[in-house]
């Protein structure tokens, strides 16, 4: 609990500015890419979604994902510092750091929602608990993944090397400016291959009336949460006793 | 008391493993004062980390009966973006001590004036060890673990610890690392000399420092 204290004061900055810019980071992000697509007139990707509610339901999962992989592997190497109270041990580290992520996107989301069906006279939310539960994938799943890097980080420089690398081709296949439906069939099959489009499948299938939820499949999303998590403890583990702190 | 069962410390650097402590095993008695001497990469601060947990032996263990400090010296302890201030509320969090009493013991002790409340990072080595020195004051040990940051400060700073230090004689141990024989003199009643990964102890620092020259000219 400390921890998560500890970290929202370094994360945010010690003024209540810094906790606004955590609001207004993702909510930006949003607006560009709602003018980019008004601009290029792609119109509405598909019926009954407002393209602002598309882009929202897109790019806040996503960016949650990505934040939580980012924040998490760095984890223990910038809190190296606190590793030398012997009650904090690093996966604690760990999940301070992914709960706080989490807390704030979640605090997002629902701010830029209210704000949208303000705007749009228009609130529809056809299956709360999809959306609640496709977030928190996306955080899990995060976690996850940052765990893994996390820790090969501590053995080799490599694994913060290729994380870039890695992970940007995952903002063009993770469903941020189409849905499964839109896509190709013969493509559609390698793209379900990732887990994130799932989540915002799910997102967006909880959140619209009329958005069909049958190209996901939670349990596949389940099992790559369990198999990240499996692996970057197992891979904690066999780390634990090579932190270097000096 | 603490206890130090086939204590072995292996970095792995580049060119090889690295053995910084060798099959060490030791019983030190409780309350008292004991210096650690020992040319720079002896593994002093690694036995420091080593006693107070914040890092594993590669094998042997560790077993201790009290409360045993963090390591309080410069490296460490600290996140550079929070205030002092900040830093103390944590620490007092995670050691589960009166908050405001930690925070006001530390600032008095300190004596650091509004840097208390800036970020540690801009702090100066000798203002660091300031508040470490006194937040560790703060919260009662049974055994401190310290780190070189007494041989910084002014004289009337030096005095400070070294009073604060006194009142805790009666109930608590130090386990303390430092270049200079002077400094341990203030502090130590017996040594500890750290050489090729082995440790002896010695029952007078006098006998340990002669013994480190002995070595260190060897």
């Amino acid at each position: 609990m400390a921890l998560i204290l500890r970290e929202t004061r370094t994360r945010f900055g010690r003024n209540r500015l810094g906790y606004l810019w955590a609001l207004i980071e993702p909510i930006v992000v949003t607006f560009t890419f709602y003018g980019v697509l008004v601009v290029a007139n792609r119109g509405k990707p598909e019926a009954g979604m407002g393209l602002f509610a598309f882009i929202a339901t897109g790019v806040l999962p996503f960016t949650l994902f990505m934040n939580t992989v980012t924040r998490v592997a760095d984890a223990v190497t910038s809190n190296k510092a606190m590793l030398y109270y012997p009650q904090v041990r690093p996966i604690e580290l760990v999940i301070a750091r992914a709960a706080l992520e989490a807390a704030t996107f979640i605090a997002v989301f629902i701010l830029m929602m209210a704000g949208d069906a303000l705007i749009s006279q228009r609130l529809e939310i056809e299956e709360p608990l999809l959306v609640i539960a496709g977030m928190l994938a996306a955080s899990a799943l995060g976690t996850g993944l940052g765990l893994v890097f996390c820790a090969l980080g501590q053995v080799s420089t490599i694994a913060d090397r290729i994380r870039g690398p890695l992970l940007r081709p995952m903002f063009w296949v993770s469903g941020i400016f189409f849905t499964a439906h839109t896509v190709p069939d013969n493509a559609r099959d390698a793209m379900l291959l990732n887990p994130m489009l799932h989540v915002t499948e799910m997102v967006r299938a909880g959140w619209f009336t009329g958005h069909d939820a049958s190209y996901v499949d939670f349990g596949y999303v389940l099992w790559w949460i369990g198999g990240l998590a499996l692996v970057g403890l197992l891979l904690e583990r066999w780390v634990r006793r090579r932190i270097d702190l000096s | 008391m603490l206890e130090l069962r086939h204590v072995t410390k292996i970095y792995q650097t580049s060119s090889g493993p690295n053995v910084v402590l060798r099959d060490l095993s030791l019983t030190l008695p409780r309350n008292e004062s004991i210096g650690v001497l020992g040319r720079n990469g002896a593994g002093k601060s690694t036995l420091l980390r080593i006693v107070g947990h914040a890092e594993a032996p590669t094998a042997g263990e560790v077993i201790h009966h009290g409360r045993v400090s963090w390591p309080i010296g410069f490296a460490g302890g600290f996140n550079g973006s929070l205030t002092g201030e900040e830093n103390c509320r944590f620490v007092a969090r995670i050691y589960q001590q009166d908050i405001d009493y930690v925070v006001e013991y530390t600032r008095e002790f300190a004596d650091i004036g509004r840097y208390f409340y800036e970020p540690v990072r801009t702090y100066s080595s000798g203002m660091r060890a300031r508040v470490a020195f006194g937040l560790s004051m703060a919260i009662d040990f049974d055994l401190y673990l310290v780190d070189e940051i007494t041989a910084v400060g002014d004289k009337t700073f030096r005095k400070k610890c070294r009073d604060a230090f006194a009142a805790r004689r009666e109930r608590a141990g130090l386990l303390m690392v430092s270049h200079e024989v002077a400094t341990l003199a203030e502090y130590c009643t017996r040594c500890l000399l750290l050489h090729d990964g082995t440790a002896e102890l010695y029952d007078s620092l006098a006998e340990g420092s002669a013994a480190y020259e002995a070595k260190v000219a060897a």
